[in-house]
C-alpha cells in the first residue's frame, strides 16, 4: 500500500464520520441538488435564485391549455375555438376575461375581434351572398358554397381555403382575419379547420397556433435551447434562473441552458432585464473596440514573452521566468493574497467634472473597457472551463490507473468544478450590474463583495487545477467559502 | 403555365372597358400577370403635368397576396424610394383579397396627392419635406419637369 493511497482513505473516513446520517450522504452538497424538485422547502430562503418551475413536453402544455380553454367555454357557454381566441387575445388571464364578459360582453367580443365593429360599413359580402357572386374569384357559385363569420361578409369556400394557406405559409395562424377590406374580425379554429382540406396544412395551422398560445401565456416560455422542444411553466413574477431538463441530458454538466424567465436571455443575476438589454446592445455597438481588447494575449511583465491565457485561473505563471502574475492587472500575485483584491474594482476618476470633454470620453471608454474586459474575461475562462472538466476527467482517469485513490474517491472534483463555473457565471454578470451602478457607498460594497468572491474563486480554480489526495479538506472547505460568498452577494443585490 | 384565373380575366377586362380617370394599365404581350401602368400626377400636386411609368404584377396567389407595384419613373416623394419601391399598407400588412388592382392604382394615385412623411421610405426625402416642406415640393416639381415630362 502506498501513502497516497493510505491518506485517500483516511480522507474518505474523516468526510464520512460526524455526517448528519447515511440517507443525507450524497445530499450534502446544496449545489448539486440543482434544479431537482425535491429540494426542502426553506431553498428558496437559502438561495435568493431558487425559482419553482416545471418543464413540460409539448403534449403537457396542450393538456394545461386544453384546461384553460374548456373552463372557459363551459362557464361563457361558448365554442371552445371562441375560448381560445378569447385567452389568447387576454394572455390567458381565465377571471380577467370571465369579469370582462359580465361587465360588457359585447365590448368584450369586440375587442376580442370576434365581433365586427357596430357598423357594418362594407357591404360588400353580404351582396355578393345574395347574388351568388363571390367578390374573390368573381365566379357565380350555389349557396352552399359560402362561409362566413360572425362580420356577414361572405365568401366562397375555395377562397376562404386559399386565404388561409396562404397566410399559414406566410406563419400566420391565430391572425387570421377575415377577406373583406377593412374588417378584423378574427377566423377561430373551427372555422379554419373546417376549410382547410390539405392535412400538412392543417398541421403546420395548429404548429404554428399553438406557438402563439405558449407565446401569448405569461408563465410559459419554450426554451431557447437548440431544437429543444421543451416548454418552462413558471408563476414567478421576477426573473429567475431556470434549467431545461431535457438539455441537460444531452451534456451533463454544462451547456445546460440557464435562462432567465422574463427575457429569455441567459441567465444574468444579479443584474436585471434592462439593464442587461443595455449592456448587450453597447457591447455589441462597441464592436471595434471589443475585437480590440479581445485580443487573447498578453505579454509577460517581467520577461516580456507573449502569453496566451488557457486555463480559467487569473493566477499565471510565466512558463518562461516563472514570474507569478495576475492575468488582470499583470500584477505581482503576492499582493493578491490577501482579501482585497484590488482588480476586480474600478475606480473612478474624482476630477472627471473638471476635465475636457475629449477626457471625459475616454474616462468613459476607460471605465467601459475595465467591465468590458472583466466580463469578457469570465465569459472566456467559462469556455475554457469545458476543457478543464475534460482535463480532470484525464486526470482522474491516471490517478485512478496508478492505484491513487479510486473513481469514487475523485468525485468531489466535478462537485468542485461545477460550482466553480456557478459562481464564475454569477461573478461575470455583476460586470454589466456594476457598470451601471451609481457611484456611492452601496457601490463600493457590491464591489467589495465582487473583490471578494473573485479572490475566492481565483483559489479555488487553483485548488482544482492542483488537485491532490491529501487536500480534499481544504479544496471542499474553499468550496463551502466561495458558494457563501455568491450566495451573499446575491442576496445582498438581487433586486430584479 | 396555369391558366389564367376568372378573376383576373374579370378584372383586366374591366380595366379596359371602364378605365380609371388618369390611370392606364395595360397587360403585357406575353405575360398576363404583368401590367404596364401609367399615372397622371394629380392635380394641385408637385407631380402635375408629369407621367410616371410604373410596373404591376400580379403574384402566383393572387388575389390571396397583393400584387407587386413599383414605380419606373424616378419620382421625388417621401413614401417611394430610389428603386421606386412603394411604401403603401395596403401594399403590405393592410392588403384583403377583396382589394382590387383598379383600388390599389387608385389608392397610390392618391399617395401622390397626399405624401406621408411621417411613414416614410426614402429617408432624406422625407426629412426634407418635414423640416422645409416648400423646398422639398420644390425639388418633386423639379424632379417630375426633369423624369416625368419628357416623352
Amino acid at each position: 500500500m502506498t501513502t497516497e493511497e493510505y491518506d485517500t482513505e483516511m480522507d474518505y473516513s474523516d468526510s464520512d464520520c460526524g455526517d448528519p446520517g447515511y440517507e443525507d450522504y450524497y445530499n450534502v452538497h446544496p449545489w448539486d441538488g440543482e434544479g431537482d424538485n425535491d429540494i426542502d422547502n426553506d431553498q428558496s430562503r437559502r438561495d435568493p435564485e431558487y425559482a419553482v418551475y416545471d418543464c413540460l413536453r409539448i403534449e403537457e402544455v396542450e393538456r394545461l391549455l386544453n384546461e384553460d380553454v374548456e373552463s372557459l367555454s363551459n362557464s361563457l357557454h361558448i365554442t371552445p375555438s371562441l375560448a381560445k381566441v378569447l385567452l389568447h387575445a387576454h394572455n390567458w388571464a381565465l377571471q380577467d376575461i370571465i369579469a370582462k364578459y359580465r361587465t360588457n360582453a359585447s365590448s368584450l367580443f369586440i375587442n376580442s375581434k370576434i365581433k365586427p365593429l357596430p357598423p357594418l360599413d362594407s357591404l360588400s359580402g353580404l351582396k355578393s351572398q345574395r347574388s351568388g357572386l363571390c367578390s374573390v374569384c368573381v365566379a357565380i357559385q350555389s349557396a352552399e358554397k359560402f362561409s362566413t363569420l360572425t362580420c356577414g361578409h361572405s365568401f366562397c369556400k375555395d377562397c376562404w381555403c386559399m386565404h388561409f394557406e396562404v397566410q399559414i405559409s406566410q406563419g400566420i395562424s391565430t391572425g387570421i382575419s377575415c377577406m373583406a377590406q377593412d374588417c378584423n374580425v378574427l377566423a377561430p379554429e373551427d372555422f379554419v379547420l373546417s376549410l382547410l382540406t390539405k392535412p400538412n396544412m392543417r398541421e403546420r395551422y395548429q404548429q404554428f397556433a399553438f406557438c402563439d398560445y405558449v407565446k401569448s401565456h405569461p408563465q410559459l416560455r419554450f426554451c431557447p435551447g437548440p431544437n429543444c422542444q421543451m416548454i418552462m411553466r413558471s408563476k414567478e413574477q421576477r426573473a429567475k434562473r431556470v434549467m431545461c431538463s431535457s438539455c441537460k441530458t444531452c451534456d451533463l454538466i454544462r451547456n445546460c441552458n440557464n435562462f432567465s424567465f422574463r427575457c429569455g436571455i441567459d441567465y444574468h443575476a444579479p443584474t436585471d432585464c434592462n439593464t442587461m438589454k443595455k449592456w448587450l446592445t453597447k457591447c455589441a455597438d462597441d464592436s471595434e473596440t471589443a475585437n480590440y481588447i479581445s485580443a487573447h494575449t498578453k505579454d509577460c511583465p517581467k520577461c516580456h514573452i507573449c502569453i496566451e491565457k488557457n486555463g480559467g485561473c487569473n493566477h499565471m505563471q510565466c512558463y518562461n521566468c516563472k514570474y507569478d502574475f495576475c492575468w488582470m492587472c499583470l500584477g505581482d500575485w503576492k499582493a493578491h493574497g490577501s482579501e482585497y483584491y484590488v482588480c476586480s474594482r474600478y475606480k473612478e476618476n474624482p476630477n472627471i467634472a473638471h476635465e475636457s470633454v475629449l477626457a471625459q470620453a475616454r474616462e468613459a471608454l476607460k471605465k467601459y473597457l475595465h467591465y468590458y474586459e472583466r466580463w469578457e474575461n469570465h465569459s472566456k475562462s467559462l469556455k475554457l472551463e469545458e476543457q478543464t472538466l475534460e482535463a480532470i476527467k484525464m486526470q482522474i482517469n491516471k490517478k485512478v490507473m496508478n492505484y491513487s485513490g479510486t473513481w469514487i474517491d475523485w468525485q468531489h472534483l466535478f462537485a468542485a468544478a461545477s460550482l466553480l463555473t456557478r459562481c464564475r457565471y454569477t461573478l461575470q454578470y455583476t460586470y454589466p450590474y456594476a457598470y451601471y451602478m451609481e457611484p456611492g457607498p452601496r457601490k463600493e460594497l457590491f464591489e467589495y463583495q465582487q473583490a471578494q468572491l473573485e479572490a475566492e474563486i481565483e483559489d479555488l480554480s487553483w485548488k482544482i487545477e492542483h488537485a491532490e489526495t491529501t487536500n480534499r479538506g481544504d479544496l471542499e472547505n474553499q468550496m463551502d467559502i466561495a458558494e457563501k460568498r455568491r450566495v451573499t452577494l446575491l442576496k445582498d443585490f438581487l433586486e430584479v | 403555365m396555369a391558366a389564367l384565373p376568372r378573376r383576373i380575366i374579370k378584372e383586366t377586362q374591366r380595366l379596359m372597358q371602364e378605365p380609371v380617370p388618369g390611370i392606364s394599365a395595360v397587360p403585357d404581350d406575353t405575360n398576363a400577370r404583368y401590367f404596364h401602368v401609367i399615372v397622371t400626377g394629380p392635380e394641385d400636386s408637385p407631380f402635375e403635368g408629369g407621367l410616371f411609368k410604373l410596373e404591376l404584377f400580379l403574384p402566383e396567389d393572387y388575389p390571396m397576396s397583393a400584387p407587386k407595384v413599383r414605380f419606373i419613373t424616378k419620382i421625388y416623394h417621401p413614401n417611394i424610394d430610389r428603386l421606386g419601391r412603394i411604401c403603401l399598407d395596403i401594399l403590405k400588412d393592410k392588403w384583403s383579397p377583396a382589394l382590387q388592382i383598379r383600388t390599389v392604382l387608385l389608392s397610390i394615385q392618391a399617395l401622390l396627392s397626399a405624401p406621408n412623411p411621417d411613414d416614410p421610405l426614402a429617408n432624406d426625402v422625407a426629412e426634407l419635406w418635414k423640416v422645409n416642406e416648400s423646398e422639398a415640393i420644390r425639388n418633386a416639381k423639379e424632379w417630375t419637369r426633369r423624369y416625368a415630362m419628357d416623352n
